[in-house]
């Protein structure tokens, strides 16, 4: 009684398409589903345009947000979140420095917050924006860009409203 | 067995075809908004090579997308307000814009369509993303489009620029 030996397994095909090719296209399409899923509703990937943010995130760089953040809690002071426009395609980068219900103010470039100085360890340009106080309101946070060193007419800040923040930014 | 696969296959092909058809002789109005929106950036955009009768053309192109009555309110920076009124004075600005500027390209990567009640007009909230030829920086804008079906055709009725932030 002779055994035949087994062929030589095509070691390219089989790393190109698995031992089973029914079972690999399965599993890509599971894969490809999930990826959707993810970057349309978890981790919405975002490539960085402007220098209203800089230094802390540079034109051209790549990051994510996470869509689900603020489903246990709301934003918090320092929290770098995304803001929709009309869609979600392209969406504002900021800074929340400002609370619902807080009155805020810029003297000297100096964040105020109800009165008191806050400081903002990462504002690394020097900055000299001038702001009465505003009052936030109820639904609302006051969102403004790192780079305080451009002209405050040239930046985009004011008062986003909560149905409008889409996620954290994540890295 | 088989044959009844191939009829299915078959069925379901000339369906597809059918509805493509349809879409083809009655397109759906949403559609009909997006396609003018892309039209618009289209005949917005231009290059610093574009010549004196492809700008008048050009420009009287995209005036015919809006309505003899429209209103176009542009507020700049939140310091200065601009309105627009009537296809004229539309047409001028265009044809004004096409002869300051070297270049621009005006894209609106996210349409939103509301249709109203009776399908006769629609608003349209976009997002403006425009680069002048030369510069780093986009320009980002949210803009409310309304539109009104006149003889057929949509066309802007009225357009304002919204704030993001307030």
């Amino acid at each position: 009684m002779s055994e035949q030996a087994p062929a030589n397994p095509n070691w390219a095909r089989i790393l190109l398409i698995g031992r089973n090719p029914a079972w690999t296209a399965v599993r890509i399409a599971i894969l490809v589903i999930v990826t959707i899923v993810v970057s349309k509703f978890v981790l919405i990937p975002i490539r960085v345009e402007g220098v209203s943010m800089l230094p802390t995130y540079r034109q051209g760089k790549i990051n994510f947000v996470n869509a689900l953040v603020y489903r246990s809690h709301e934003p918090q002071r320092g929290d770098v979140i995304s803001i929709r426009m009309a869609g979600m395609r392209v969406m504002l980068l900021k800074r929340v420095v400002g609370l619902p219900g807080e009155v805020i103010a810029f003297r000297n470039g100096q964040l105020w917050i109800d009165g008191s100085p806050v400081p903002e360890p990462y504002v690394k340009f020097p900055c000299n924006w001038q702001m009465d106080p505003e009052q936030i309101g109820p639904d609302e946070f006051y969102v403004v860009g790192d780079n305080r060193s451009m002209p405050q007419s040239d930046h985009t800040q004011g008062l986003a409203k909560r149905k409008r923040i889409v996620g954290k930014v994540l890295l | 067995m088989k044959q009844w696969i191939v009829r299915a296959v078959l069925l379901g092909a000339l369906a597809a075809l059918g509805y493509w058809l349809w879409t083809i002789f009655f397109p759906n109005p949403e559609k009909v908004i997006r396609n003018r929106i892309q039209e618009v950036a289209r005949l917005a955009s231009f290059s610093s090579n574009e010549g004196a009768l492809a700008k008048l053309s050009n420009a009287q192109k995209l005036s015919s997308c809006v309505a003899d009555n429209v209103e176009i309110q542009v507020e700049f920076q939140r310091h200065s307000e601009r309105i627009f009124s009537g296809r004229d004075d539309v047409l001028q600005a265009c044809v004004a814009a096409r002869n300051l500027a070297g270049g621009l390209t005006v894209e609106f990567p996210d349409v939103v369509v509301t249709l109203h009640p009776g399908k006769e007009s629609a608003t349209a909230e976009v997002t403006l993303r425009a680069q002048i030829q030369g510069e780093r920086d986009y320009i980002v804008q949210e803009l409310k489009i309304e539109f009104v079906k006149i003889g057929g055709e949509w066309l802007i009725r009225r357009a304002e620029t919204v704030r993001t932030l307030q």
